[in-house]
């Protein structure tokens, strides 16, 4: 791999739960995510992939191992040093869009911009304007998001996504929630953006042909990655 | 607008019904106070302020020296200081007194009085009232009767030693006019005749039911007493050093000195106690509207619950969390402190126009208020504090929610 390394974990263990209940959620993972490109983790229900995604995303902290963004080592840092990090450098999409429901679709995608605080009112507005018509949303965009529809309101997560312009986009079953066109028009745009502008995405997804057409394919079973298969091989095959 | 305060007031005006409800809750409990307090501080200052306008900040009456009774032992409890004074009535050498006290600065003017209980008779109507005699000039600056005259002249009073002015429930209660006369009894029996050149209201009823102002020289010779002063009393800058100034003159003048605090802590007792139980009254509403709006955020927090979780994975941290619920409790204190404010003071405009016949302890044909900025403030901060306590606990819970558990449960 000659591409920069964008997000990294190394030899990560997370039990969750307490007790009698406890689960080895993550044994020992480690990933490379280089930027330019995007990665699948794929594998049955509590295989640990979202456990993964969270670590990966600093929301969760690991017990064992190191997360690294650009091979700088964050899984020590404070809670808000994390946050810091997650403002600048990770962008969240989740299977269920979490949008503020009284908010506008322009209002979601100024949220993490004004957290920032990088951007003038004028300038969030503005990338807050072009971010939708790039996710084609352009006409809807001071329309309250909980008038949208499924599709839409994803596409609003994805942009809202973006908005920081972060270098590593985790993406949570993104189209779990969606039918097949808007499915494969979201992954589309994700792919889109990826290759165009040099950001990573990992995305964990049960839909096998959203997997297919990644560069990546891990897969995950009882928390551990047991195969990591690269599109080449996968074509070779 | 910092992030926070922006979703918080998105977060509030989405909610109109919780915030109404909110906002009405710290209106009502700030107007309520307000008013209240207005009220009963306002019967509390007119009584003080009558008080103090008619009988002085300040008295030094009669004189003292220590009884020494150096085999007797003190009872338990007992004030030692009172029980070891011998008292002699009227004050000695009044003129140098008032020469000496002039020299405090906290002393504007003091005026000597002569006071003696007689027997007024006007027609067929009798009464025993207090004969006030006075300089005239000297208890106008020392006192509020010029202010206080509700019918005749002071200057007819000042310019003819037999006139007297008599308080207004007393003429009413003699049937005597501006102009009409009236009898006081000597203690030899003899009845003197004195023309009513004034008729003063106080507003205090032991006063104007009982009192005649006479000139101190006429009183003298009418009473017969030796002394030409039975007290002092004294107008000060400012009324709250009363008690300082009176320990002061006790121990320079030999005097017994009383603050008005003093004289009438009874009554004034009487209104902070009044005053305190009504205080907590509405504060206790305050406090039910910090319970309504501890249970509005609280709603709130769990319907953002999610929302919450987003914000965090999108870089928020956990005090901007809190932040958002602190600045809408703030929001809501700070909009219902000002609107509560303005409904407090038209609510106490209201009040004070209400007719009340009171002619008891106080003379009032309209309830009295009092217009004081710190009740303004103190129930702005009141409502501050209790909405602050009532935000806190939510806004400290949303801090804490893990984002990753309400991701999870959302699946």
């Amino acid at each position: 791999m000659s591409a920069e390394i964008g997000l990294s974990c190394e030899h990560i263990e997370r039990y969750l739960g307490e007790e009698e209940e406890r689960v080895h959620a993550l044994r020992g993972v480690s990933l490379e995510i280089e930027t330019g490109s995007v990665h699948a983790v794929v594998g049955p229900s509590g295989c640990g992939k979202s456990s993964l995604l969270y670590i990966l995303g600093l929301l969760d902290t690991p017990d064992a191992g190191r997360v690294l963004i650009e091979s700088e080592t964050v899984s020590h840092l404070t809670d808000d040093e994390l946050a810091q990090q997650r403002s600048r450098f990770i962008g969240f999409i989740f299977q269920f869009h979490f949008l503020m429901e009284d908010f506008t679709a322009q209002e979601n995608i100024m949220i993490p911009m004004r957290q920032l605080a990088r951007r003038s009112e004028q300038e969030m507005r503005e990338r807050a304007a072009v971010l939708p018509e790039a996710v084609g949303l352009g006409d809807k965009l001071r329309r309250p998001s909980r008038h949208l529809s499924g599709g839409e309101q994803q596409r609003v997560a994805i942009a809202r996504a973006l908005a920081n312009d972060p270098r590593v986009i985790l993406a949570d079953e993104p189209t779990g929630n969606l039918d097949t066109a808007n499915s494969e028009r979201a992954f589309e745009l994700l792919q889109q953006l990826v290759r165009k502008r040099g950001k990573a995405l990992l995305l964990a997804t049960h839909n096998r042909a959203i997997a297919d057409a990644c560069d990546w394919i891990h897969e995950m079973q009882d928390g551990q990655i047991i195969a990591s298969h690269a599109r080449e091989t996968r074509m070779s095959i | 607008m910092t992030p926070p305060l922006y979703i918080a007031l998105r977060f509030l005006t989405h909610r109109k019904r919780a915030l109404l409800l909110s906002l009405s809750g710290v209106v009502f409990g700030v107007a309520i106070f307000i008013c209240t307090q207005a009220q009963t501080q306002g019967f509390s200052r007119y009584f003080i302020e009558s008080n103090i306008g008619s009988n002085g900040a300040l008295v030094v009456r009669s004189r003292f020296r220590p009884r020494y009774e150096p085999l007797m032992v003190a009872a338990k409890n007992s004030k030692g200081t009172a029980a070891r004074r011998l008292y002699f009535e009227g004050i000695t050498n009044p003129n140098e007194i008032m020469r000496v006290s002039r020299q405090f600065p906290d002393v504007v003017s003091c005026s000597p009085v002569l006071r003696g209980t007689v027997s007024a008779r006007s027609g067929f109507e009798n009464a025993t009232v207090e004969l006030y005699g006075i300089d005239p000039a000297l208890h106008a600056q020392t006192t509020d009767i010029l202010h206080q005259l509700i019918d005749g002249n002071f200057d007819d009073f000042r310019n003819n030693t037999s006139s007297i002015i008599i308080g207004s429930r007393l003429a009413e209660l003699l049937q005597a006019g501006v102009g009409d006369t009236v009898q006081l009894l000597a203690p030899n029996g003899e009845y003197w005749r004195f023309n009513v050149a004034a008729i003063a209201r106080a507003g205090i009823g032991s006063i104007d039911s009982t009192r005649i102002y006479s000139h101190a020289k006429i009183a003298q010779a009418l009473l017969q007493q030796p002394s030409g002063a039975s007290m002092i009393i004294y107008k000060l800058r400012d009324r709250n050093r009363a008690p300082l100034l009176a320990s002061r003159f006790e121990s320079l003048f030999q005097h017994n000195a009383l603050s008005w605090q003093e004289r009438e802590e009874s009554t004034l007792q009487l209104f902070l106690t009044l005053s305190m139980s009504v205080a907590i009254t509405v504060s206790l509403i305050i406090l039910l509207a910090g319970f309504g709006i501890f249970n509005v955020l609280t709603m709130s927090v769990l319907a953002k619950i999610k929302e919450i979780a987003i914000l965090r994975s999108m870089g928020y941290r956990r005090r901007d969390i809190s932040a958002i619920f602190l600045w809408q409790g703030a929001l809501i204190a700070a909009a219902g402190s000002v609107i509560g404010c303005l409904l407090g003071a038209l609510m106490t405009w209201g009040v004070s126009h209400i007719p009340i016949h009171l002619r008891g302890l106080l003379y009032t044909n309209y309830f009295l208020v009092t217009w004081d900025w710190h009740h303004y403030l103190f129930a702005t901060f009141l409502a501050l504090v209790a909405v602050f306590i009532a935000s806190y606990v939510p806004a400290r819970r949303a801090a804490q929610l893990p984002p990753v558990v309400t991701i999870r449960g959302s699946r």
